[in-house]
């Protein structure tokens, strides 16, 4: 087997012009994503008090309590808006982005999904909680939060400047579990090495934390694209493989993939967490209905 | 590397073609994969190995550059140098002179042997070996040193000239001696001296007076010592005479000394060795030499004669027996004789064939036998063994007969109308002959003569032949081979680096080739 040096392509640009309308159009659509209450504020989760020091709005979303309303903002912008308070509870979200350059394979890139993904979920976020942590380790700064939709396209920016990274799973939750980061936890990832999540995730959910896995499920997952030669490169190690891709080997391949798939499958439910396998669509499909499936799961 | 024919490297050409049937069937492409262990495992369950295309081209491409290499007659350039070696190889006596670490000839050799050993096989190989005559020998008989002659006799060839005359740009000449016997050595070529200085004592000559039929015999013996200082030796004489104790002798250096003794042989002859002994003395070959000493004649001589024979046959026999020491028997028919005497008559025999001494004798029984009264002008052959420094001049005879000597070498002849007429001659062969006079001994005054009883005896020694002749075994010593005190010397030069041949590597181009296409056929 051969091994060599791994010049991978610069990360592909996810967040284009077209994306960002169709991100705005999504968002529009006023799908609430489930946070978690954080534990700064415990004592005051049952208290109607409205106390603290007002930092600034956001958008009402289904669920949120009534009591929070901005009547006067609503007066003067006819839209419903919650103050949010300092102190006060807060629902946040964190996502975990793994920038693997194992996420370069695929066609396209399942990079491309996972950024765009975390594009969709931070927004979300942003514009229904009231926080948004993204944990990227292998980036410097490995940690960045976001608040408030006005932080969109700092996220976006943010997201957009990842580059590609390798770090061991474990350094995710340490860095989680070192900030006492709040909210559920969206893992995003190829999870390709399901023993490697297996301690991780367990780190996560002793600690109480909710994990969701989005595996952007691109055609490589199934089973080899096409017959012939192939020149397959792993762009961790860069091992090389020459293979004559027949049907036997297709099949052969299929089944190993099929494992492994129950192999991903299992580690998330003995955790206790879900994982999504979100259909990856085209590199240039940026249609509404292609990601609305996206939005429901986000929304589970 | 050298290629006889380039425009074999025009296969060459196919180098693209290989590569272009080497690369995987289409479609070609390359992907990452977040898969590769899976991948890995399917190719396991499959029991299947990686593609190594560019192991399999690599392969085909050198067995494709090992045969155009063959194609175009690859081969490594040979060394120029000589292409042949003739080796002048000393085989004189003085070759045999011993050392500590062997004889000079032995050296040489273990020298040539080993030299023969590493000589690339291509080179042309001369042998001459220098000595008693010259000999040469060429090719497989010269490397394997086939039947080398045995060293003797003297140098007689100039070695530098020939060493001179010899070396060409393509000729290289090896020399080996042992420096005796030379003026200068050779300055061109190879040089090996084997050197054995030393004592040396040898016996120059042996001059025999032999008085055979008699046991008696004159030996002297001339001795040389060529010593650093006058050494004592001794003399021993040793064979079939009697014994005869050592002689002292006392050698001054190069000079000869002359001992004489009185041998008395053995009757049945054999080997008289001279040599003599020096303490330190290196070379043997020359410290004696060999005789073989005739056995004495059965002393046993009968005479016949006819009726009218007078008693001068009687005599002549007794006085034969006086002169070799034999005695007179009768005649008798089966008897063995040393020498029959007849006088007249007539007697059926072949000449030549048997030891007679007829005197007027008639061989033939239907010769015709015709007086010849008073022949004149009798004269004998100065130069015959038998009659050489005899005075016959006295002779004369009352009648001789025509037809009773056979055909044979004249010794004694008479005038007769001009032309010599043989009055005796010699029958025989050097093993055995017959003397025949034409006259019987009471027709002529021959026993009467002084030289008569001499005659006799020379006529006995003629009946015997090559039987009462000293044969001389042992070469002479040869002058310039005596002495080794004075070899000529030089420092040895080492053999010159020899041409080899072009190696031709179009077989092993194509056995590489025919590996490599073995190798790639068990490669995936």
């Amino acid at each position: 087997m051969k091994r060599r040096a791994v010049t991978l392509p610069p990360p592909p640009p996810a967040l284009s012009a077209p994306f960002r309308e169709l991100l705005h159009a999504l968002l529009a659509r006023g799908v609430r994503l489930r946070g978690e209450r954080t534990e700064t504020a415990r004592a005051r989760r049952t208290a109607l008090s409205q106390s603290g020091t007002f930092v600034g709005h956001r958008p009402y979303t289904r669920g949120d309590d009534l009591r929070r309303l901005d009547w006067a903002a609503y007066a003067r912008s006819g839209e419903f808006f919650l103050k949010q308070l300092e102190q006060e509870e807060r629902r946040s979200v964190t996502l975990w982005l793994d920038l693997s350059p194992r996420l370069a394979a695929g066609s396209p890139p399942r990079r491309l999904a996972a950024v765009r993904l975390a594009a969709v979920l931070g927004g979300l976020a942003l514009r229904r909680l009231d926080g948004l942590t993204v944990l990227a380790p292998g980036h410097s700064p490995p940690v960045a939060t976001f608040a408030g939709a006005a932080d969109l396209d700092g996220l976006l920016r943010w997201l957009d400047s990842l580059p590609y990274s390798i770090s061991a799973p474990d350094r995710g939750p340490e860095l989680a579990l070192q900030r006492s980061l709040p909210g559920r936890v969206h893992w995003l990832s190829d999870f390709a090495r399901p023993k490697a999540c297996e301690r991780p995730l367990l780190a996560l959910r002793r600690r109480g934390v909710k994990v969701t896995g989005w595996l952007p499920a691109i055609a490589d997952d199934r089973g080899p694209v096409a017959r012939g030669a192939l020149r397959l490169v792993d762009p961790e190690s860069g091992d090389e493989l020459m293979v004559a891709v027949d049907d036997a080997l297709a099949a052969e391949l299929e089944r190993q993939l099929a494992t492994l798939a129950r192999q991903q499958d299992r580690l998330f439910a003995q955790a206790g967490c879900r994982l999504v396998r979100w259909p990856v669509p085209a590199a240039d499909d940026l249609r509404l209905e292609a990601w609305s499936a996206m939005l429901t799961e986000a929304a589970r | 590397m050298t290629l006889s024919t380039p425009w074999g490297l025009g296969w060459l050409a196919l180098l693209p073609v290989l590569y272009w049937l080497s690369l995987p069937p289409r479609p070609r492409r390359f992907e990452f994969t977040a898969h590769f262990a899976e991948w890995q495992a399917a190719l396991a369950a499959l029991r299947r190995r990686p593609r190594q295309a560019g192991l399999r081209f690599v392969l085909l491409a050198s067995a494709l550059v090992a045969i155009a290499l063959a194609a175009a007659g690859a081969a490594v350039p040979g060394r120029p140098g000589p292409q042949r070696l003739v080796v002048l190889l000393d085989r004189s006596a003085s070759m045999l002179a011993s050392a500590p670490a062997g004889s000079a000839s032995a050296r040489a050799a273990a020298r040539l042997a080993a030299a023969f050993a590493a000589l690339p096989e291509p080179v042309e190989l001369t042998v001459l070996t220098i000595g008693d005559g010259l000999e040469r020998r060429h090719g497989a008989s010269a490397r394997h040193l086939q039947d080398l002659p045995a060293p003797a006799g003297g140098l007689d060839v100039d070695l530098a000239a020939l060493a001179a005359a010899t070396a060409t740009a393509d000729t290289a000449v090896w020399t080996l001696t042992d420096g005796q016997g030379q003026r200068g050595l050779p300055t061109v070529g190879a040089l090996t001296v084997l050197a054995a200085r030393g004592d040396n004592a040898a016996v120059l000559a042996v001059v025999v007076q032999d008085q055979w039929p008699l046991p008696t015999l004159q030996v002297a013996v001339e001795v040389v010592g060529y010593t650093a200082a006058p050494a004592a030796a001794e003399l021993l004489v040793e064979g079939s005479v009697e014994p005869v104790p050592p002689v002292p002798l006392q050698l001054a250096p190069g000079e000869v000394v002359t001992h004489t003794l009185q041998l008395v042989r053995q009757p049945a002859g054999g080997e008289l060795r001279c040599r003599v002994r020096l303490p330190g003395d290196v070379l043997a070959a020359d410290d004696g030499q060999t005789l073989w000493l005739p056995p004495l004649p059965a002393p046993r001589i009968a005479a016949r004669s006819d009726g009218e024979a007078g008693p001068f046959v009687r005599a002549a026999a007794a006085a034969l027996a006086a002169e070799v020491a034999g005695q007179v028997v009768a005649a008798g028919a089966g008897d063995d004789v040393g020498l029959l005497l007849v006088d007249g008559g007539r007697v059926l025999l072949t000449p030549g064939t048997q030891r007679v001494l007829t005197f007027g004798t008639a061989l033939r029984a239907d010769g015709e036998l015709v007086a010849w009264r008073e022949p004149r002008a009798i004269d004998w052959d100065r130069r015959s063994p038998l009659t050489a420094g005899l005075d016959l001049s006295e002779l004369r005879l009352d009648t001789a007969w025509r037809g009773v000597l056979p055909d044979g070498e004249a010794l004694l002849w008479a005038e007769h109308a001009g032309q010599r007429v043989p009055l005796a001659v010699v029958v025989g062969d050097e093993r055995c002959a017959s003397v025949h006079f034409a006259f019987r001994l009471q027709d002529g005054n021959l026993p009467l003569l002084p030289a008569f009883p001499q005659l006799l005896r020379r006529a006995f020694v003629r009946c015997y032949g090559a039987g009462a002749a000293l044969r001389v075994l042992s070469a002479p010593p040869v002058v310039g081979e005596l002495d080794l005190r004075t070899a000529a010397a030089a420092p040895d030069r080492a053999l010159p680096s020899f041409a080899t041949p072009e190696q031709d590597l179009a077989a092993w181009c194509v056995l590489a080739g025919l590996a490599l296409l073995a190798l790639r056929s068990c490669v995936r």
